[in-house]
């Protein structure tokens, strides 16, 4: 076996013995503090794109198990070349911190707390408000007697942080809705 | 961006103004550095010193809201020193063509304003047609009523000594600027300009972008390799997001939005495709009719023919003039005109102008989506500070988003570049993509209208829509599908196969494309081009650091926009060293150049570079904008200053406001208020700081809001550095802690020191002890043309504080 | 031939990329910090900040804005004291890695005495190890060396967006230190590189190092 440096370093950080250690003329104890073993080792590689700023840079990310290992710069990418600024650095820890939101919550009118939901039921009940209010307000004429077919009372804001894909899909369902009420963060 | 972040790179001369790049666009420094490399000068115009100013050659202190002046005046440097490039304004601009009697200036105001509307007609700004109906022209430039010689007057008022008093930069300052940048005005060199929303959040935002154009246009700067205006785009996907119009006056891929007087597709069509009578115009846009039907053959399938006008009918239409953004919007919720909407992945209590409107204007929703990552000062407006939840009636339903790395897609970076991004991860939770919410929503909403009926159910249930989400699917529609067999340069698509380019897509119905300027991003034959990873070029590009081989560019995988015009009228480059496209044995190499014609010494074939107007040339004289033809200085809608010396017109006689009781402006020049205030982010935090606060590791580098001032403002209000300090305009009062530097120095203005300070918006109050929204304090005052709100500045006072609320 | 970093400070925008891409690979924990008047957040190194950005502003001889930024960590010093001192007290606490160089701490840093551990860190001429109280160990950059040993760049390398990093060869490292010395002084003629002979991450400032950091460079 072709005992690399990286290899018996790998060894030691994972407390697997190397034979004949002592031929490395190492001490095994010292070694071991400090061999760590590479924490992206045989994790996949997944290519995405950090989620800042629109230079856009791409990034790997390190998965194992389905888990998030790390992230870094995609060094092939010709405009970022693998480097990263501090947002784009800290992607890793921003998907394995305890703040984000992980259910459908809900807030009744007049409550002081959210209240989790399922999906199902969360998707309902938008849907029933979305009705009653296109209902009660979609103008089909001006003034003028010209059909306008639109809804006023119904208003999207965002989203800068979809995909193209998602941009699509929600322009499509909006205009659909009749919603002439459509911005997003190109004007702030 | 007209060109790309590797393109800053060739850049002889880099002026960043209205941007802090290395903060807010720390990457492209790697570039901006490689230009330094190569001998480039670094220059940043800004009011404060920042990272940006600590990399740069120098740094020129500005007082905000007056960038018109700084660049009026190197118009009219450019003008007296004859550093503009000749053959490139004659031959490629409106400078020749020759003004009608109607128009005019006159202190401050162009010819055709209505004081009662505060608008223009604009019609008054028009060139005299010959008899074919084309614009008189005048090569000569003789002609006093020429673009070229209009210009010249209208800027000759821009003497260092006004531009000085008004913007607080020294002369030699402002000379350093000028001698360096218009060096650029030669074939063989270049200059960019990198700016962002220091630019565009102004009342005269969109005339500052304007006076940018001007400056590159007389120095022949635009379409060549190192040049160009560059728009540093902030949010992800802000050039996707707009190309697909999440937008109120637009549809996907730069249509308008359809107005009540036009009641029919002809009607629609009809005023918005332009007519040329020009022979060797281009006139891109006379394709738009194409680009439309496939849009609604899109939107709408099979149910779209020609017989029922493709579903036009179905489409909302606009009133002419109504301003349907955000601002109208929250404008309209404060007056309990809205019943509920959503907000996905945006924090308008915190990033919108005057928040303490925005957050009472929320309360009357009687319901409320928020799609977001994390708990947000939007998502809970209703337990914000000093309210009580138990009178608040918005019923909130707060859908959790997936992020980047747990989703697939594609995002359009700053230089529009397509980049495909695969899913790495499951979601957090139960979090979903925002399609995956629509998606089920709307089959949903369809569902209610099936079984129960209701208004107008037509549009939805006609809408070419899906029972499940797909990237691919979704990335495939928006490319565009024949929806007949159609034969192409001799080869047979089938129905239901993708359109290869744009140039394939057709009027009559047997085309569908979600956004024609993506039409090509993915084909039959090379599949999806947004996950390309190939680095190859040939020698040509890879000078100029062009990849055309990686991922894919919007348009036509075109990487420099307006590229005809960096070459003469036979199709050499301006500058063969650094050569964009060149004409080749009866080719163009290099970029893929703005349309396949030959160059313009063709007098037959040959079409003028700038394709995308009517008449071909680019806009010195620009009559579109609402707020006049050439970029005027006006003061921002809150001046320390009670005059200017351009003008008696203080501020733009067409900026809108609103006027709800929360909508309060300071005076000009009011004592309460003497302080300008600007507004910016940080590398660290992002935005409104929603994402970033929740990111321990970002939130440790910058923890809470502070204020920069100067040492000579921090001695005068006896605040020493780290004080705790409260910050107030006429809308609202805001704390802070004291940062005083010495990157911060008073202006000069008209005489009067003006003391300008800085602050962050990145801080809210669901992030405890960091402080919240600096906005509270900015104002509700917007351009005209964009009602993008004039957040660069406002008027404040400060004041030592000693005990904080806000911030511990 | 051990490894050596180049840090040139003319290069550098502070985005403090490596500052938290260090913390994102050592999966370091945030520290509660506060806004003090300053950028420099935390404001020193410690037991979770192996490395951190540091700014200095003043005025140059023209009343010139002058904003430094030195990315401070660990210098791996050739001959490095604090192993010398915490071997005596306990060997094996402290070592150097004869392959890379990197000045490592092992996990028998946790049996030297606060006092002991104390004398190791004030004997670092750049004050660079921390003290933990929870885990008694000293902290300080480890140059990677999970990354180092398996051939890839260290983290805050692998970072920096403008090429103010590089790290390599100690040979090749030193030749591009003296290219970059030589193009910075046309326009910095005071340029320089911090005890080059002595450490195996090279400074290159732009001005003296009173204008950076007190520690930036020894005596």
């Amino acid at each position: 076996m072709a005992c690399t440096r990286r290899g018996f370093l790998k060894m030691l950080g994972a407390g697997a013995l190397c034979l004949s250690l002592s031929q490395f003329g190492f001490d095994l104890k010292e070694a071991k503090a400090y061999a760590r073993s590479l924490k992206i080792e045989g994790a996949k590689e997944v290519s995405t794109i950090c989620p800042f700023c629109a230079v856009c840079c791409q990034v790997i990310a390190h998965v194992r198990d389905g888990k998030l290992v790390s992230t870094e710069g995609d060094p092939d990418f010709p405009v970022n070349e693998g480097s990263l600024c501090a947002k784009g650095a800290a992607l890793f820890t921003m998907y394995t911190n305890e703040h984000r939101l992980t259910r459908p919550l809900y807030r009744a009118p007049y409550s002081d707390t959210w209240v989790e939901k399922d999906w199902e039921w969360t998707l309902n009940q938008i849907a029933r408000r979305v009705k009653e209010a296109r209902d009660k307000d979609f103008i089909l004429q001006n003034e003028q007697g010209q059909t306008v077919n639109r809804l006023e009372s119904i208003f999207s804001m965002g989203t800068s942080h979809a995909s193209n894909e998602e941009c699509a899909v929600m322009h499509q369902a909006l205009r659909g809705l009749g919603v002439v009420h459509l911005d997003h963060q190109a004007r702030v | 961006m007209t060109n790309h972040w590797i393109d800053i790179k060739n850049s002889d001369a880099i002026l960043i103004m209205g941007s802090n790049a290395a903060e807010h666009h720390p990457v492209s420094f790697k570039w901006i550095m490689r230009a330094k490399d190569a001998g480039a000068a670094l220059m940043h115009v800004d009011p404060k010193f920042s990272r940006t100013s600590a990399r740069c050659d120098f740094h020129v202190p500005i007082r905000s809201g007056t960038d018109i002046a700084f660049l009026g005046g190197m118009i009219n440097y450019i003008i007296n020193s004859e550093s503009w490039f000749k053959d490139y304004v004659i031959n490629y601009t409106n400078a020749s063509f020759v003004l009608a009697e109607s128009y005019g200036f006159e202190d401050g105001l162009f010819s055709g304003y209505d004081a009662a509307t505060r608008t223009y007609d604009r019609s008054k700004w028009a060139f005299e047609w010959d008899s074919q109906g084309a614009p008189v022209r005048d090569f000569s430039l003789q002609n006093p009523r020429c673009v070229f010689n209009v210009m010249a007057k209208h800027y000759s008022r821009y003497t260092l000594e006004n531009v000085s008093a008004i913007t607080g930069v020294s002369p030699e300052n402002l000379m350093k600027v000028y001698e360096i940048f218009c060096a650029t005005g030669k074939p063989n060199k270049a200059g960019t300009i990198l700016y962002a929303i220091g630019w565009t959040q102004h009342t005269v935002g969109v005339q500052n972008i304007r006076a940018s154009a001007l400056i590159q246009l007389l120095l022949g700067n635009i379409g060549v390799a190192g040049g160009g205006i560059n728009a540093l785009r902030g949010e992800p996907n802000v050039q996707g997001s707009t190309d697909h119009a999440l937008l109120y006056h637009a549809l996907p891929g730069y249509h308008n939005l359809p107005l009540a007087q036009w009641q029919t597709l002809g009607d629609y069509q009809k005023a918005n495709t332009p007519v040329t009578h020009i022979a060797n115009s281009a006139n891109w846009w006379s394709n738009r009719p194409k680009y439309v039907t496939s849009l609604l053959k899109g939107w709408f399938g099979d149910a779209a023919t020609p017989e029922n006008d493709f579903c036009y009918g179905l489409l909302p239409k606009g009133e002419k003039g109504a301003d349907y953004s955000y601002m109208y919007a929250m404008d309209r919720m404060l007056e309990g005109k809205m019943r509920g909407g959503f907000i996905f992945g945006v924090n308008p209590m915190n990033s919108f102008p005057n928040t303490n409107k925005m957050r009472a204007a929320l309360d009357h929703l009687d319901w409320l989506v928020v799609g977001e990552l994390h708990n947000s000062e939007t998502s809970d407006n209703w337990r914000r500070p000093q309210s009580d939840p138990a009178k608040q009636k918005t019923e909130v339903f707060l859908l959790p988003s997936a992020h980047r790395v747990e989703k697939e897609g594609t995002i359009s970076n700053s230089g529009r570049w397509l980049q495909w991004f695969d899913k790495a991860i499951e979601p957090a939770g139960q979090a979903r993509n925002f399609a995956d919410m629509y998606v089920p929503l709307i089959n949903k909403i369809r569902e209610l209208y099936r079984t129960e009926g209701g208004t107008f159910p037509e549009p939805l249930l006609k809408l070419n829509w899906t029972e499940k989400y797909d990237a691919g699917e979704w990335a495939r529609r928006i490319n565009g599908f024949f929806c007949k067999d159609t034969e192409v340069n001799g080869k047979v698509y089938k129905r239901g196969q993708l359109v290869p380019s744009f140039v394939n897509l057709k009027e009559d119905g047997s085309t569908s494309s979600l956004n024609w300027l993506y039409t090509g991003s993915w084909t039959e034959e090379e599949g999806n081009k947004a996950k390309r990873r190939d680095t190859t070029q040939t020698p040509m590009q890879a000078k100029i650091g062009l990849y055309p081989n990686w991922s894919w560019c919007w348009p036509v995988n075109r990487r420099i926009l307006y590229n005809r015009a960096s070459v003469d009228m036979n199709g050499k480059p301006w500058n063969p060293e650094k050569a964009v496209i060149e004409w080749k044995e009866g080719k163009w190499v290099g970029d893929v150049p703005d349309g396949p014609w030959p160059p313009m010494a063709d007098k037959e074939k040959g079409r003028l570079p700038f394709i995308m107007h009517t008449d071909g040339s680019a806009q010195l004289f620009g009559p579109g904008r609402l707020d006049g033809p050439f970029p005027e200085h006006y003061e921002p809608a809150e001046t320390p200053v009670a005059k200017h010396p351009f003008s008696k017109q203080l501020t733009s006689p067409c900026y809108k406001f609103h006027t709800s009781k929360f909508d309060a402006f300071a005076q000009p020049a009011d004592p309460k208020f003497p302080i300008v205030l600007t507004t910016y982010s940080m590398t660290e935090h992002w935005c409104g700081g929603g994402e970033t606060r929740n990111v321990p590791n970002l939130l440790e580098a910058e923890p809470q809001l502070y204020v920069e001032m100067s040492h000579e403002l921090a001695k005068e209000k006896g605040i020493s550095n780290g004080d705790g300090v409260l910050i107030e305009s006429a809308r609202g009062a805001v704390e802070a802690i004291a940062m005083v530097t010495i990157r911060l120095r008073p202006f000069t203005v008209m005489g009067k020191t003006v003391h300008l300070i800085g602050m962050p918006f990145a801080y809210g109050w669901t992030t405890p002890n960091c402080g919240d929204s600096t906005n509270r304090l900015t104002v509700t005052a917007y351009d005209p043309n964009t009602t993008i709100p004039e957040t660069k500045a406002c008027c404040v006072n400060i004041r030592k504080i000693d005990t904080l609320t806000e911030i511990a | 031939m051990p490894k050596t970093f180049l840090i040139d400070t003319t290069r550098c925008t502070a985005c403090r990329g490596c500052q938290v891409a260090c913390k994102e690979w050592h999966d370091l924990p945030a520290n509660q910090t506060k806004q003090r008047g300053s950028h420099q957040n935390p404001p020193d190194l410690n037991p979770y900040n192996y490395k951190i950005v540091r700014f200095h502003e003043h005025l140059d001889e023209n009343n010139n804005v002058v904003w430094n930024f030195f990315p401070d960590q660990c210098r791996h010093c050739l001959t490095p004291i604090c192993v010398d001192i915490a071997t005596m007290a306990v060997p094996g606490a402290l070592v150097q890695d004869e392959q890379s160089g990197a000045v490592l701490v092992t996990e028998k840093c946790a049996t030297l005495s606060p006092a002991d551990a104390k004398a190791v860190a004030d004997a670092c001429p750049y004050n660079i190890p921390r003290y933990d109280e929870k885990t008694h160990m000293l902290t300080k950059c480890d140059m990677c060396i999970d990354r180092v040993s398996a051939g890839m760049q260290p983290m805050c390398v692998k970072t920096c967006p403008t090429g103010a990093m590089a790290f390599g060869e100690r040979k090749e490292m030193l030749a591009l230190a003296q290219q970059r010395l030589e193009q910075a002084k046309k326009r910095y003629p005071k340029a320089h590189l911090v005890d080059p002979e002595d450490v195996s991450v090279l400074y290159l400032l732009a001005e003296e190092a009173e204008h950076y950091y007190k520690h930036a460079a020894f005596g």
